[in-house]
Formats: C-alpha cells, sequence, structure tokens
C-alpha cells in the first residue's frame, strides 16, 4: 500500500468499493460480452463481501479496510490481466506496478493506444468499391501525406455520392450522410483519420445538410460534386501555391534550406525557388530535388548527423501533418528534434501549412494520440542489422511527434505568415464558416 | 489574386500621374512637420496621390496608389515605417465600401477616400496622448527608466509621468544618428534628471534601471519590434537583468511583415556589414580629409588610393562606419514585455493577434 496508484482506495475504508469502478471502466469498452459479464460478477461479489463484512463489524470501523484491500487488490490484479489481454493501456500498467507485478509485458501497454496499421480483412455492409479501394491504400501507406490522403477521400467521396441514389421517402440532405457514414467508418478502419479529413468531412456534411431539398437529385449530387471540387482547388491547391510564394521570399539567394521527412509543400517551395534562379543547397530530402531538369544541389544526412549540419543552415522548412491551437505542431516522428536543434543554434524555423490543417483541439504531447508506423516502412529505411522483436526486444515506432509552438518562428499559411502563438486566432479571422 | 484588366489608356496615364506629381518630395514636405510620423504622413502623401490621380475606376485607383507606395519604398531611406502607413491606407481604400459610392461619382469617393485619410490622420496625432496616459500607469514613483534613441511617443509619456512622479532617465547617445542627445536635451529643459549613456554602456548601467521603455518604427508579426539599432542589444541585456522592457507603438505602426532575422528586414541590404567596402574606397583619402566629406570624388580617391597602396593603414571615418552599418534592428517578440498601443496594453502575442485579425479577410 505504500505505493499510491489508480487503484488505491481513500483514506477512509468507508468507501473502498467505489474506487474500484473507475479502474474497471475504461477497459471494459475492449473486453468481450464474456469478459465483461465475468468482471462484473466479480465487482458485484466483491461488494457484497465487503458489505457483509461492514455489517459484520460495524462496532469497530478501521476493521473492513485490512480485510477488504487485499481482496481489492487481488481483483485489481485480475482486471489488468484481463485489460491485458485486450491489448490495452496506461491503465493497467499502473495496475500492474501497483501489485508489484515483476512480469513486465511484452506488448509496450502504455503504447497500445496508439493507431495500429491493421489490412482491411472484411468489408462490412454497403461499402463502394472506391472507399474499399482507398481503405486498402490507406492500411497500406501507399498514400501516407495528409495533403494526398485528404485529397483521394474526397475524390473518392465524390464516386460515392455520383453513384448514390435515395431511397423512396427519403431526401438527400437527409438520408446521404447516413449513407456516407459507414464508407467514413471504413475509412477509419483502415487507419486512423488525419486532422485534414476530419476538417474536409466536417465541410461536406455541412454542405451536404445545407444541400436544397427541392432540388432535383442528379443537380444536387453535381451541386456536391461541385463544392468538393472547390474545396480541393481553394483549400489545398491554390492555397499551396500562395504558400509557395510567400515562404519562396523567405529563401534568399545563397541560403542553405535544412528540411526534414518529406512534405508535398516544401517540395514545391524548393523547386519554385529553384525555378525562381535562387541559389541554395537542401539538405536531407528528395530525390525529386536532385532528378529534376535543374537540380538543387543537395547533401543529404541522417538525423544523428544534425548536430554538425545545423550550423549551416540558414532556414529550416518543414511540412506539418496538422496544427493544435495552441501552436504545436503534429507532423512526421523527428520533426520536433530537428524544430528544437534549430531553435538551439538560432535558425529559424518555417512550418508549411494549409490552414485547413488547423485543429480546433490542443495537444499537449505526442504520446495522447499517435500511430505506429508500419513494419514495411522501417524495415525499408532501417539499416541492414535486422531488428526483429524478441522476449526482451520490442520496436516502438511511433509515426508522429508533436513539436511545442515554442520551437516555432512562424507558420506558413494562405494567409500569411503568423506566428505559431496566434494560431487559434486565425478560424476566427477567416469567419470560422470555412474552417 | 486580383484580377487584371489591361486596359492600356488608364495605364499610361496613372504611370504619368507618379512622373508629375513627386511623391517623394510630398512625403518629405509633409515630414517636416515635428509631429509627423512616417507611416502618417505615408497616408498624406497618399492621399495627395489620390488627389492628383486622374484614375476612373477603383481598380486604377488601387494601382496608382501601389504603385505610389512603391516608389515612397523606393526612395525613403528607411522603408519600413512609410509602407506600414501605405499598407494600412491601401487595405482601407480597396476594402472601403464601393457599392454605396457607386450611385454617386467616382471622384465624389474619392475626395472621400482623402478626407477620410486626412482625418484619420489627425486623429492618430492624438494617438500618443493615449498611449502615454496608458503608459504611465506601470511608472512608479522614483523609477530609473532607460530609454534609447529619440521618440515623440517615449518623450511624451515620460514628460507626462514627470507631472505625477518623479522619474530620472538613462539616455542612450544611439549612434550614428545621436538622437539621444536631443532626447536629454528636451528631458532635462523639462527638469527630468537625465543622464547620456554610451551605447556600449548599456549593460553596466542595467542594474540601475528599473525598466526600458523605447518607440518603435514599426511592431512587425511576429509581434516583435523594429526601431533604432541598438533596441535589440538593449533588450536581451534587459532580457538577462530580468528587467522589463516596454515597447510604445501607435496602431498605425502595426505591419503586416515577417522577419526571421535581422537580415530578413527590408531595410537590409548587401551593403551593410560588407567587408571589402570600406577597404577600397579608405585608404588614402582619411588622413588628409575632414570626416564632413566622406564621399569626395571617386577618381581622387582610386588616385590617392593607388599612391598610398602599401603601407597605409586602413581608416575608419564616422561616415563610412555609417554606411556599411543598419539605421533599425529587429527585436524578438520574446524579449518583449508589453507593447503600449491605442488599441490596448498588448502582449508581443497580443499584438500578432490584432494584426493577423486586421489584416485577414
Amino acid at each position: 500500500m505504500s505505493v499510491p496508484t489508480l487503484t488505491d482506495p481513500p483514506a477512509n475504508g468507508s468507501t473502498s468499493a467505489p474506487p474500484t469502478k473507475p479502474q474497471g471502466q475504461p477497459t471494459q469498452k475492449s473486453m468481450t460480452k464474456a469478459e465483461r459479464r465475468e468482471l462484473q460478477e466479480k465487482q458485484r461479489a466483491a461488494k457484497a463481501a465487503l458489505k457483509a463484512q461492514q455489517q459484520q463489524g460495524g462496532g469497530q470501523p478501521k476493521l473492513p479496510k485490512s480485510p477488504g484491500a487485499p481482496q481489492k487488490k487481488a481483483q485489481a490484479g485480475e482486471t489488468s490481466k484481463q485489460a491485458a489481454s485486450a491489448g490495452r493501456e496506461a491503465v493497467a500498467a499502473a495496475i500492474d506496478e501497483a501489485t508489484g507485478g515483476k512480469a513486465v509485458s511484452r506488448s509496450l501497454r502504455i503504447f497500445t493506444h496508439f493507431g495500429l496499421p491493421k489490412p482491411v480483412s472484411h468489408v462490412k455492409g454497403d461499402i463502394h468499391p472506391a472507399i474499399v479501394r482507398l481503405g486498402l491504400l490507406f492500411s497500406e501507406f501507399k498514400i501516407c501525406g495528409a495533403n494526398a490522403r485528404c485529397i483521394a477521400t474526397l475524390t473518392a467521396f465524390k464516386s460515392v455520392i455520383q453513384d448514390y441514389t435515395t431511397p423512396p421517402n427519403h431526401t438527400l440532405s437527409r438520408h446521404l450522410m447516413t449513407h456516407l457514414s459507414p464508407q467514413i467508418t471504413h475509412l477509419v478502419a483502415a487507419r486512423p483519420m488525419s486532422v485534414t479529413m476530419g476538417n474536409a468531412i466536417r465541410q461536406l456534411k455541412l454542405e451536404i445538410s445545407d444541400s436544397d431539398i427541392d432540388m432535383v437529385e442528379q443537380d444536387a449530387k453535381n451541386a456536391l460534386c461541385n463544392k468538393i471540387d472547390n474545396y480541393i482547388r481553394d483549400r489545398i491547391l491554390i492555397a499551396d501555391e500562395v504558400i509557395l510564394k510567400l515562404a519562396g521570399n523567405k529563401i534568399k539567394d545563397g541560403d542553405v534550406i535544412l528540411t526534414f521527412a518529406r512534405s508535398s509543400v516544401v517540395e514545391k517551395i524548393l523547386l519554385g525557388a529553384q525555378e525562381e534562379g535562387k541559389k541554395f543547397s537542401g539538405r536531407f530530402l528528395l530525390n525529386k530535388l536532385t532528378g529534376g531538369s535543374n537540380p538543387i544541389s543537395c547533401t543529404y544526412a541522417l538525423l544523428p548527423a544534425l548536430p554538425s549540419l545545423i550550423t549551416e543552415a540558414t532556414t529550416v522548412l518543414l511540412g506539418a501533418h496538422a496544427l493544435f491551437s495552441n501552436g504545436a505542431v503534429y507532423s512526421r516522428a523527428g520533426t520536433a528534434l530537428v524544430a528544437m536543434m534549430a531553435k538551439g543554434h538560432g535558425v529559424p524555423v518555417l512550418v508549411c501549412s494549409e490552414t485547413y490543417k488547423f485543429s480546433e483541439g490542443v495537444m499537449v504531447d505526442g504520446f495522447a494520440k499517435n500511430e505506429l508506423a508500419p513494419v514495411k516502412i522501417t524495415k525499408a529505411t532501417s539499416h541492414p542489422v535486422d531488428v526483429t522483436p524478441s522476449q526482451n526486444l520490442e520496436i516502438l515506432n511511433p509515426l508522429y511527434d508533436l513539436t511545442p509552438a515554442t520551437f516555432i518562428t512562424a507558420v506558413v499559411t494562405e494567409v500569411g505568415l503568423i506566428p505559431p502563438s496566434s494560431i487559434s486566432s486565425i478560424p476566427l479571422a477567416l469567419g470560422k464558416t470555412i474552417l | 489574386m486580383t484580377l487584371y484588366h489591361p486596359i492600356a489608356p488608364s495605364q499610361k496615364s496613372g504611370g504619368e500621374d507618379v512622373v508629375k506629381f513627386d511623391i517623394y518630395a510630398t512625403f518629405q514636405r509633409i515630414l517636416q512637420d515635428d509631429q509627423m510620423s512616417p507611416p502618417l504622413a505615408a497616408i498624406l502623401t497618399l492621399t495627395e496621390v489620390i488627389e492628383n490621380s486622374n484614375a476612373g475606376t477603383m481598380f486604377e485607383l488601387v494601382k496608382a496608389l501601389n504603385e505610389g507606395a512603391e516608389v515612397l519604398k523606393r526612395q525613403a531611406p528607411n522603408p519600413i515605417s512609410p509602407n506600414a502607413g501605405c499598407e494600412l491606407f491601401i487595405a482601407f481604400v480597396t476594402l472601403f465600401p464601393h457599392d454605396s459610392a457607386a450611385k454617386q461619382n467616382f471622384s465624389d469617393l474619392k475626395r472621400e477616400l482623402i478626407r477620410q485619410g486626412q482625418q484619420y490622420a489627425k486623429e492618430a496625432l492624438t494617438y500618443r496622448q493615449k498611449i502615454a496616459d496608458l503608459a504611465v500607469g506601470f511608472i512608479k514613483d522614483g523609477s530609473v527608466i532607460l530609454t534609447h534613441s529619440y521618440s515623440r511617443v517615449v518623450m511624451q509619456t515620460l514628460l507626462l509621468a514627470h507631472k505625477r512622479k518623479r522619474i530620472s532617465v538613462f539616455v542612450t547617445e544611439a549612434r550614428p544618428r545621436g538622437l539621444g542627445i536631443k532626447t536629454a536635451e528636451a528631458l532635462t529643459a523639462a527638469g527630468i534628471p537625465c543622464s547620456v549613456i554610451l551605447d556600449a554602456a548599456v549593460a553596466y548601467v542595467m542594474d540601475k534601471v528599473d525598466f526600458v521603455l523605447v518607440g518603435s518604427e514599426a511592431v512587425v508579426e511576429s509581434g516583435g519590434l523594429v526601431n533604432a539599432v541598438g533596441s535589440n542589444q538593449i533588450a536581451i541585456i534587459a532580457k538577462a537583468a530580468n528587467k522589463p522592457f516596454y515597447a510604445l507603438a501607435e496602431s498605425y505602426k502595426f505591419h503586416r511583415l515577417f522577419p526571421l532575422s535581422q537580415y530578413d528586414l527590408p531595410s537590409h541590404n548587401s551593403k551593410i556589414f560588407s567587408f571589402t567596402q570600406t577597404f577600397e574606397r579608405d585608404p588614402g583619402n582619411l588622413l588628409n580629409q575632414p570626416s564632413n566629406n566622406p564621399s569626395g570624388s571617386a577618381a581622387e580617391n582610386q588616385e590617392k588610393s593607388n599612391d598610398s597602396l602599401a603601407g597605409s593603414p586602413a581608416k575608419f571615418t564616422q561616415e563610412h562606419i555609417c554606411q556599411s552599418n543598419p539605421d533599425v534592428d529587429y527585436t524578438r517578440p520574446d524579449l518583449i514585455s508589453l507593447v503600449f498601443s491605442d488599441v490596448g496594453s498588448l502582449t508581443p502575442e497580443g499584438v500578432s493577434q490584432y494584426l493577423v485579425g486586421m489584416f485577414a479577410d
């Protein structure tokens, strides 16, 4: 009892039964029905036992605690085992520690909530072939950029909408969404939804519910597809062009640009700047840069070499997966490292992102929500020494990380360069209607 | 962004406007007024551009204004602060409700724009008083204040504070322009205890100071500050000594600009801090030339430098040093405690949010 844990009852023994619930609840969702029933029965039994004890020793209030606690602990241990078998998380880990369990799980339980890439095995319900195909592409990481995923999703939805017919006695504006939601569920099952997709889908829902009831069905569908096209054009493609221009202005003749991972926008910026005849060298990336007709001189370096290279760089250009309203940038794992290093060396860090990547949420670290990179990607890029998970070796490869706002100089968006601290004011400034 | 309708004759007339009407001279003339700051002068200059323009449509008018702003930017020694004014005014003209004006004559609209511009400039002159009222609340009795160079709004604040509280002021000399002397003279005349310190003595004096109060050329989108060179180092020293660093800025100095570093400012050019230039010019002519005639004739310089090529030690005059040094520098937002402006006392984040809100539409 010396270690305070989630399972510890509060100091007074009389309320020792309720605290078992919070620890049981989060895990319940993941269990099978049978397991859940078993757990419930156990809890009921424990409660009954406690009550009986309390009734027996009503005179001495201290007594119930001592027999009650071990029993509870045992129960906690059991629940934790169940939770582990269901492949779940922090609570369980804490419980394990509490029970002094030396049995360290092989499955890194604190990270088990990270979205795992999973093959789409079965197709449930009425899923459009375009969505099935897209789901496969997502789960295989054939389409993986934030922009690419959003555009692919919207394009697939266009064909879904075109192939949809409103059943009799329904209106399109009411029924189409119920038709789309299983499609969305299917995509999310293939890979967790990205913020960009979320924003786009929210906008699409809005447009669907706004569509006129009296409109001819085909016209309404065309109008929706048109709206989707406009969204892709305005929020992504044209936004990219504006970003390209703005960021291009910040690249001076002779600059050395450092970039990390591969962002479609950063790639465009660098190629665009090259076309304007500025000379600079990019590091760290992209066959495309050197492979073009007008190659940019590049140095490709590994992340461990960053400290010795960062002093050479004049600007760091990064892409983003999503931006949160506290100014944090959610991007490919390793970005935070590069940004921090650059900040430490006084190199300005520019994050290029369209405003449709802004999320209203707040994210404080990269643990609360993340994805695990598929083994295939890891294998392809890692060194030849084969690292296979074994009894004592676990591989953890999160796909994203979070760069706090303090390490970012500016965010380049289509509405201008803005400091990360004012990201939260952008949706308001844009009138809130299009985010 | 804007739709482009190339109408040959109107374009031509727009170009002639600029030629006929000397924008920079107008700008200089307006600046003669002691109370006038460059952004306001730029706004007034642009109202005169409207007056002299024979543009018949909004599109032409905005184009003429943009051209005028461009000329001003090229000719002004420090493009940043007039730019802030131009930007503000052009944004205002672009967003000015046309529809209501479309009914009436276009020249009426122009007259209205001119009137609005002039009224704004007039109104803006009262902003300093507002700022002084705000900032005085932060000045405690017996404060020791460090200020940099000369700023009208800082002067007004200090004079107001002097009426109510006992203050003493350290003023940096603020080379190269030496405007700190002007501040010191004005303050002494008003009876404020005042001492001029060297720019290099800021760190020495910092422990005696309660807070730093500076004016500004422009406040930029990052929440940072563009001000007479030396402000940045004062801010760094103040930060290191944990002293508050306050900036005073009228809202017309808010500028949609995001410098990433000192060298990203529009005022930066290749002449600043070039290694070769000073040496090419210098040897020879400095030994016998009075320092107030820096350039001399190029041919003479060449000759002399050829003559005394060997052995003559390179010398630097004030003028040469000035030429290869910046006028303004950029202070990062994290070094600034508060920005007092007529729209309120803002944190640097607040400034950037205000700016994003002001121009994002």
